[in-house]
């Protein structure tokens, strides 16, 4: 979609243009963003708060000098709408448009680069001008995997969100497809919706939720009721779902410095053993969360006197030996080994980290790095028959590999040694995969 | 005799052996090994048809991997010295991948990017990432200086924005983004430098979006500020140069409570108190307060309010304690002059007050120790209680405040008699310690024996001279005697409102 090229505006044209034609956009209508639209988007299809949007724009002064432009860069600009992360005259702008359309926004300075301007490019209390393409926009993804994705339908007030340990208190629809299979108010606490039916996305969305906010999550399986379904909902396997949901109030709960030590060491016991009920239904990610907090509070800690130490370090040391096991559980390798690592750096020979390290290097193929471990397991206990059954898998993996590697070389020189006799010349081989990936580790 | 290698051996067995050169050479031959094999290497790149996306990456990782281990020059004389030629292999670098770069380039012009196009610009954008991280991060960078490592900096944001990289998505967005193969941390600090380099030195500042909000800009710069402080803290003043720019253009007053809850917000200012009491570098620490009290400025009421009960619950030293306790002063002054809000009026203020008028030891408070906090915390009773119009219109508060200043000057007093009583006999010990050894002097210059052992009267065996020790004796009576006159002076205060009252 193009648009015209940079029509020159003078002062003058520009205010008559916007007295004549401009709507003023401002919720309070105090004329700080006045809009004009040169070419109107699709119909009813507006961003929501919160919406990821593709623009591209050109900022002017009204004197006509451009001092900003996406085109320029051939770079579409990207931002989350409504959050404050741009000047207010694009929050507000930007979720009048849409899609598609293109328009000029006049903007007040209060609304855009304010008394101090900017240093090189705009002077102080100026007017702006911006021209914007909507290009296009898709709901907010919460976490680096896309599989809880939000659109606010209506924003929440205030400045804080629920917290770990929060109640919450909610209205959720749930559905899948367009049937509604959840329909309830409910309260939980936040890291323990798994105790009311209430999936890991609701749950993990909550941090980022207003009081009074009315937001739909888009839940992939993962996120949602996963390979397993849910038959009460008559949900198959690996659907995804939509949860609408309206949080009306929670009750923050104390943050790690808002805590005496003690208030930390009892509340650390019952979180452990939420902690270890979840591991054992099997579910992993909220055991995770359980146990993450603990380490949270006491990572920092240092206790007066021997016992309290103690106490502080054993649970810490359990807490990533279980988190260590619930990676494996989930296939998150890396994660395994790093709190693992911690483990170890607090308590050299602990078997059990040491184990667990073993197998997550094992399932990441670093072979050696394994035997080390497995054989190291021996060594602190050399009863241990599952290590010794372990070694005998990495020794066999190990032999496995180099056969491989010789047979392709093996092979590669038969190849081209037959190739040079027939034409008698060198040329360029092509390498089987393995030798890149053997280059890649470097 | 390379070159004729070059010009007749395939390309591929030429790589791994050229590169396999390059592993596990003397430090000091690492620079002289790559300078030499950087031409070759290019040339043999520049046959590959196929595959040589990867090919230039693993040699750009391998190479890189070597000139890590080099120590990075970090004075003028240094980096011009250049002992290790760690500044020519990075110029060498950039040539040798220009190229490469253009190569990108060209392909951006047209519609269709081929995987192998995707794939080189990712092996670009890895080799920038990997040079922020070292050697740049660790360099002394100032744009008044045109150094080698600085200009080696320029190239690299150059070649960023020439494989058309948005810097946006890479700085703020890069939650976002997973093909990048860096260990997170390392990836942070790559990011933590860029930050660095683009909004401190300005470099391609121009072409930087100019509509984020400085609010916005700030909330994704405290990520690379903590991570600066906790892995640099004391060798390079990067993480301060980027917390005040960002902080520049904040307004004041204006920073929402919310803010503090995320990770970052915490970590910053905690880290930055330990800067403040461990760190043995005078102009760090002179920095570090600044900035530190440019972001209390910025902070709004609620926020300032929350930050200091945290400040004063977790910091266990009196001179941070002291310095927050002044800030509270100027808070509650500034809500007196019309700018009132709840946080430092009525019930919130309290309970503030009684983080600050507290001794959590009891008796056995080292007062000496505590002498900063304690002062301050006096200096502001004094003042709230001769302005204290606004709070006095809510009955329970004031009778709150009236409680927690009651038992507090009692305790008080209490330490303030233990230590005096402490103090004082330990000064009569010193004097009549020092009366014994005179005598002892005397009776040695008269008789011909040499008096070798000396009397030790006092428990503390310390290694000032009796002088020192006598002089800090004093001062400490000295301190509780301020103390005291400043409690009876809240104690007139208290009887003339009183009077007033009545």
């Amino acid at each position: 979609m193009t648009t015209d090229q940079d029509l020159p505006m003078d002062h003058q044209s520009s205010t008559a243009l916007f007295a004549a034609k401009g709507i003023d956009v401002t919720t309070n209508k105090d004329q700080g963003v006045i809009k004009v639209i040169k070419h109107p988007g699709v119909d009813g299809d507006r961003p929501m708060i919160g919406d990821r949007v593709t623009v591209h724009y050109t900022g002017k002064l009204v004197t006509g000098k451009k001092f900003d432009c996406s085109r320029e860069r051939k770079e579409p600009f990207c931002f989350n709408v409504g959050k404050g992360q741009v000047l207010r005259a694009w929050d507000i702008g930007v979720l009048s448009m849409q899609r598609g359309e293109v328009c000029t926004l006049l903007c007040k300075p209060e609304y855009a680069y304010g008394a101090a301007g900017n240093p090189d490019k705009i002077p102080p209390s100026s007017s702006v001008v911006f021209e914007m393409e909507l290009i296009k926009f898709e709901g907010e993804a919460l976490t680096g995997d896309g599989g809880i994705v939000r659109r606010i339908k209506v924003k929440g007030e205030g400045y804080t969100n629920p917290n770990d340990g929060s109640v919450v208190n909610v209205h959720l629809e749930g559905r899948c497809g367009d049937r509604l299979f959840d329909c309830r108010d409910v309260s939980f606490i936040v890291g323990q919706a798994e105790d009311k039916s209430i999936p890991l996305g609701v749950d993990r969305a909550m941090d980022k939720m207003q009081k009074g906010e009315c937001c739909l999550l888009y839940l992939k399986p993962k996120y949602g009721f996963g390979s397993e379904g849910k038959p009460e909902y008559k949900i198959g396997p690996d659907k995804d779902i939509v949860y609408e949901v309206t949080l009306k109030d929670f009750q923050r709960a104390k943050d790690s410095w808002e805590m005496d030590l003690k208030e930390k060491l009892d509340v650390s016991a019952e979180v452990k053993n939420k902690g270890n009920q979840y591991f054992k239904a099997g579910r992993y990610y909220q055991a995770v969360i359980q146990y993450q907090r603990i380490i949270s509070w006491l990572e920092i800690e240092y206790g007066t006197g021997e016992v309290q130490q103690k106490k502080i370090q054993d649970y810490i040391l359990t807490s990533h030996l279980n988190l260590a096991l619930c990676f494996l559980r989930l296939k998150e390798f890396t994660q395994a080994v790093d709190n693992c690592n911690k483990v170890i750096e607090l308590d050299e020979n602990n078997e059990k980290a040491l184990y667990r390290r073993g197998e997550a290097r094992l399932c990441r193929n670093e072979f050696s790095l394994a035997l080390a471990d497995f054989q190291q397991v021996l060594q602190v206990n050399s009863a241990n028959r599952a290590a010794r059954a372990q070694i005998s898998i990495c020794q066999s993996k190990i032999k496995e590999h180099h056969e491989k590697d010789k047979k392709t070389y093996a092979n590669m020189f038969q190849k081209f040694a037959e190739r040079d006799a027939k034409t008698g010349k060198t040329r360029t081989i092509e390498l089987p995969e393995r030798t890149f990936q053997w280059r890649q580790k470097h | 005799m390379l070159h004729l290698f070059v010009k007749t051996c395939r390309p591929n067995e030429l790589l791994d052996s050229m590169l396999e050169i390059t592993e596990g050479i003397d430090p000091g031959a690492i620079s002289e090994t790559i300078l030499a094999l950087l031409p070759h290497l290019q040339s043999v790149l520049l046959r590959l048809d196929e595959g040589k996306a990867a090919c230039v990456g693993s040699t750009l990782s391998a190479l890189q991997k070597q000139l890590s281990r080099l120590p990075v020059p970090y004075t003028e004389q240094q980096e011009e010295a250049d002992e290790y030629g760690l500044c020519r292999c990075s110029a060498a670098l950039t040539a040798f991948a220009e190229p490469f770069v253009e190569e990108v380039k060209r392909t951006d012009g047209n519609c269709a990017a081929t995987a192998e196009d995707e794939e080189l610009k990712i092996e670009l954008l890895k080799f920038c990432m990997r040079s922020l991280r070292a050697p740049l991060l660790e360099a002394e960078l100032k744009h008044d200086k045109k150094s080698p490592l600085w200009l080696f900096a320029v190239e690299i944001m150059v070649t960023l924005s020439a494989i058309k990289e948005p810097l946006p998505g890479l700085l703020f967005f890069s939650s976002l983004r997973k093909n990048i193969l860096m260990d997170n941390n390392q990836f942070k600090e790559a990011r933590a430098c860029l930050a660095y380099l683009l909004f401190v030195q300005l470099i391609t500042i121009d072409n930087f979006p100019a509509v984020f909000s400085h609010v916005f800009i700030l909330q994704c710069n405290m990520e690379y500020i903590s991570q600066l402080l906790s892995r640099y803290a004391v060798n390079t003043t990067l993480f301060s140069a980027l917390f005040t720019k960002s902080l520049e253009r904040v307004q004041d007053n204006s920073l929402p409570v919310s803010l503090l809850d995320l990770k970052s917000f915490y970590s910053v200012p905690h880290n930055l108190r330990r800067v403040l009491t461990d760190c043995p570098i005078q102009h760090l620490v002179s920095a570090s307060l600044v900035v530190f009290q440019v972001f209390i400025n910025k902070l709004d009421a609620e926020a300032k309010h929350k930050f200091f009960r945290c400040m004063l619950k977790t910091s266990n030293h009196a001179g941070i304690e002291s310095y927050i306790i002044k800030n509270i002063r100027n808070q509650f002054e500034f809500s007196m002059k019309g700018n009132a809000n709840d946080w430092f009026l009525g019930t919130e203020f309290i309970s503030l007050m009684r983080l600050v008028l507290r001794l959590p030891q009891g008796a056995e408070t080292d007062l000496l120790g505590s002498m900063d906090k304690v002062m301050e915390s006096l200096n502001l009773l004094r003042y709230v209680l001769i302005r204290d119009e606004e709070l006095r219109t809510n009955e329970d508060v004031w009778e709150e405040l009236c409680r927690i200043k009651e038992e507090y000057l009692k305790m008080l007093r209490v330490c303030i008699s233990i230590s005096r009583a402490y103090y004082s006999s330990e000064l009569k010990a010193l004097r009549e310690d020092q009366k014994l050894k005179a005598k002892e002097a005397r009776d040695a210059a008269r008789s011909t024996k040499l008096v070798k052992s000396i009397t030790v009267k006092q428990e503390k065996v310390s290694n000032m001279s009796p002088e020192v020790q006598h002089q800090v004796l004093q001062s400490a009576l000295v301190t509780f005697d301020l103390m005291e006159s400043l409690i009876v002076r809240i104690e007139e205060i208290t009887e003339e409102k009183l009077n007033k009252l009545n």
